[in-house]
């Protein structure tokens, strides 16, 4: 305790040199900070994102036409008994709402211009209650109820839109392969224009109702169940729900993908976001470490004398060590303290600037910054200030353990 | 050179050999010591004379276990400091020696109070038991009320005073001051001797007491005179 006290006396003793090196941790501190909410934003916003841009939380599948990301798109549609998975689904805790889901693929003609499509029918009330997102860019949203024959809707993508030439009013003859083998062709009606975030995936984008697409590929059958939940940390709880709840009441074997396997870009984003994110943070600390161990290294060298002193009178070197050491603990959780404040009010500063941030590579649209720093980070920050100027003090305290006492004693 | 050790009496408390001591300075050799013999007794209080660069401050760190002989040895209370580890060596002076500087030497970031405190605290003695020695030990130097001042709240001669405080506190066989009163004036340099004679005629606490100045030498009751490293008077007995 006495050592402690000596040390953070000793800190005080030079206030100006103490101000500094509480800057350089400080601003470490900060980095480390807005970094991690940063990074924790984007991956939150690619999570959410991808979630409610229409993939859901978790989706059901028959083993048949499953496979590790989710069901095989180019399958035809093999899910008969999905009515009552679906209320079985729909009744389990956590589950917002749970949407069928027919996958299909084709081609879009306007006029004299075609082009292919990859489309999914879905159920648009369904879709709302799990909050999945439809980006309009132009026009209305499918209507809820199923469309009569003969009255078919669709949403285009911009980009296939724009391939097409074709407004929401426009009529689009959509064509695709049924489950039988044979093409069959709907004339339907562009209700309106919608985005996904991915310039690539827009070109090729349609969107129908559920009846249409059934209509369209003469089946009452779907390709899978989307399930939404009240929230993505609950996915994993709520398949297991499901799971248990489904074992014994379906009639035909199912799998329950969840969002990460279905979105191995998100894994791909996460990891190289994290390695940028522990690259940063290894500057950081060999930064801080060598600007704050210079410190302690010249605070050691002008107390030689002092040292010696200590050790003449009986002061053990450990003892004298710890000092050193203790010094820079209270460095780094000074630094790391002031660093806290300091990126608290720059978070709140940069969340309420509403910073435009550029569209990322492939995405169509650009996002206000926002950073989602957690109160974890404050207190993982300081431990790692800490951390750091124990490190830094190592140097220093081996110098002040390894001095010769006459030698320490006749320093000048 | 073998150490040539009389039979050492109960009353001995330091016994030198022989001793020798060699520094570098770049490319010179200076030979501090050249073979230096002494006994001291308990409870004496011993002035080493002699003039800049006679080898006192080389014999009084030989002497208290802060530096070691190139050859010979020293005796402390019976014990060969040779022998000793460097933590008994640590715990030797923690315990059973103080030391007093020309510069003092004071931690200037504690108090009068806790610097006097500071060798039982690294001890463990009891707060309770602290307090009271350090009291006590800062009273009997005359700065009983001065027990919250720091360092540089303090005059010369005060700053001594705490550090023959500091020194006497944890009741040591022996003090060994370096020049203690070089930095103080002649009146405030006859203070401080009386009052180590005093605590040496109270206590028996014994004195080593490394000085240059005349006025001081004429008062001891002993004297060792060193010249070049070798004791031209008052050594061994």
């Amino acid at each position: 305790m006495k050592f402690a006290l000596i040390a953070l006396r000793n800190l005080a003793r030079h206030r100006r040199r103490t101000l500094l090196s509480m800057l350089v941790v400080a601003a470490g501190a900060i980095a480390v900070i807005l970094t991690a909410g940063f990074v924790r934003f984007s991956f939150e916003g690619l999570r959410e994102a991808i979630i409610h841009g229409g993939l859901g939380h978790l989706e059901l599948t028959p083993a048949k036409t499953a496979g590790p990301t989710g069901p095989d798109r180019a399958a035809p549609p093999a899910f008969a008994d999905w009515a009552r998975v679906r209320a079985a689904a729909e009744a389990t805790p956590h589950v917002l709402a749970a949407g069928a889901a027919l996958y299909l693929t084709g081609v879009a003609s306007k006029d004299d211009r075609s082009a292919a499509f990859v489309g999914v029918a879905l159920e648009p009330d369904r879709e709302r209650r799990m909050s999945l997102e439809v980006k309009l860019r132009g026009g209305a949203n499918l209507s809820d109820s199923p469309p009569p024959a003969g009255e078919d809707q669709v949403l285009l993508g911009v980009g296939l839109a724009r391939a097409l030439g074709a407004s929401p009013g426009d009529v689009v003859t959509v064509t695709a392969m049924t489950a039988d083998g044979t093409l069959n062709a709907l004339d339907t009606r562009v209700a309106g224009l919608v985005t996904s975030g991915l310039q690539e995936l827009d070109a090729r984008l349609l969107k129908t109702h559920l009846a249409t697409g059934q209509r369209l590929l003469g089946t009452d059958r779907v390709s899978s169940i989307v399930v939404g939940l009240d929230d993505t940390a609950r996915t994993e709880e709520a398949g297991d729900a499901l799971a248990r709840r489904l074992r014994d009441g379906s009639a035909e074997p199912l799998v329950i993908t969840d969002w990460r396997a279905r979105a191995p870009f998100y894994g791909q984003v996460r990891a190289l976001y994290s390695g940028i994110f522990w690259f940063l943070g290894g500057i950081v600390f060999v930064l801080v470490c060598l600007a704050t161990s210079n410190t302690l290294l010249m605070s050691v060298m002008e107390r030689v004398r002092e040292f010696g002193t200590l050790l003449a009178i009986g002061t053990s070197r450990g003892q004298v060590a710890l000092m050193v050491v203790l010094e820079a603990l209270w460095l780094g959780l000074a630094g790391g303290l002031a660093g806290d404040v300091l990126a608290a009010l720059l978070v709140a500063a940069i969340n309420r600037a509403g910073i435009e941030m550029p569209p990322p590579p492939g995405a169509a649209a650009g996002f206000p910054l926002q950073l989602a720093v957690r109160p974890a980070d404050f207190v993982a920050v300081v431990g790692l200030m800490v951390l750091v100027l124990a490190v830094a003090s190592v140097l220093p305290a081996l110098r002040s353990v390894r001095l010769r006492i006459v030698d320490a004693l006749g320093h000048v | 050179m073998p150490a040539r050790f009389a039979v050492s009496s109960p009353r001995v408390l330091f016994q030198a050999r022989g001793l020798r001591k060699r520094y570098r300075l770049g490319e010179v050799t200076i030979e501090a010591l050249r073979g230096l013999d002494l006994d001291v007794d308990r409870g004496e209080l011993v002035v080493i004379a002699g003039p800049s660069g006679s080898g006192k401050t080389s014999l009084l760190n030989l002497l208290g276990g802060l530096d070691e002989p190139d050859e010979g040895s020293v005796l402390f209370a019976g014990a060969p400091l040779r022998s000793l580890t460097a933590a008994e060596k640590t715990r030797m002076r923690r315990r059973q020696l103080g030391f007093v500087f020309q510069a003092f030497n004071l931690l200037p970031v504690l108090s009068a109070f806790e610097n006097v405190e500071y060798p039982l605290w690294i001890d463990g003695v009891p707060r309770e038991e602290r307090r009271r020695r350090a009291e006590e030990a800062l009273a009997d130097v005359g700065l009983g009320d001065r027990l919250r001042h720091r360092p540089d709240q303090l005059s010369g001669g005060e700053r001594q005073r705490v550090a023959l405080a500091r020194a006497l506190v944890h009741e040591p066989l022996a003090v060994l001051a370096d020049e203690p009163t070089a930095n103080l004036d002649s009146r405030t340099a006859e203070s401080i001797v009386d009052l180590l004679a005093r605590v040496n005629a109270e206590r028996g606490t014994t004195f080593l007491f490394a000085t240059h100045d005349p006025a001081i030498v004429d008062r001891a009751p002993r004297t060792i005179r060193l010249a070049d490293g070798r004791v031209v008077d008052g050594g061994a007995r």
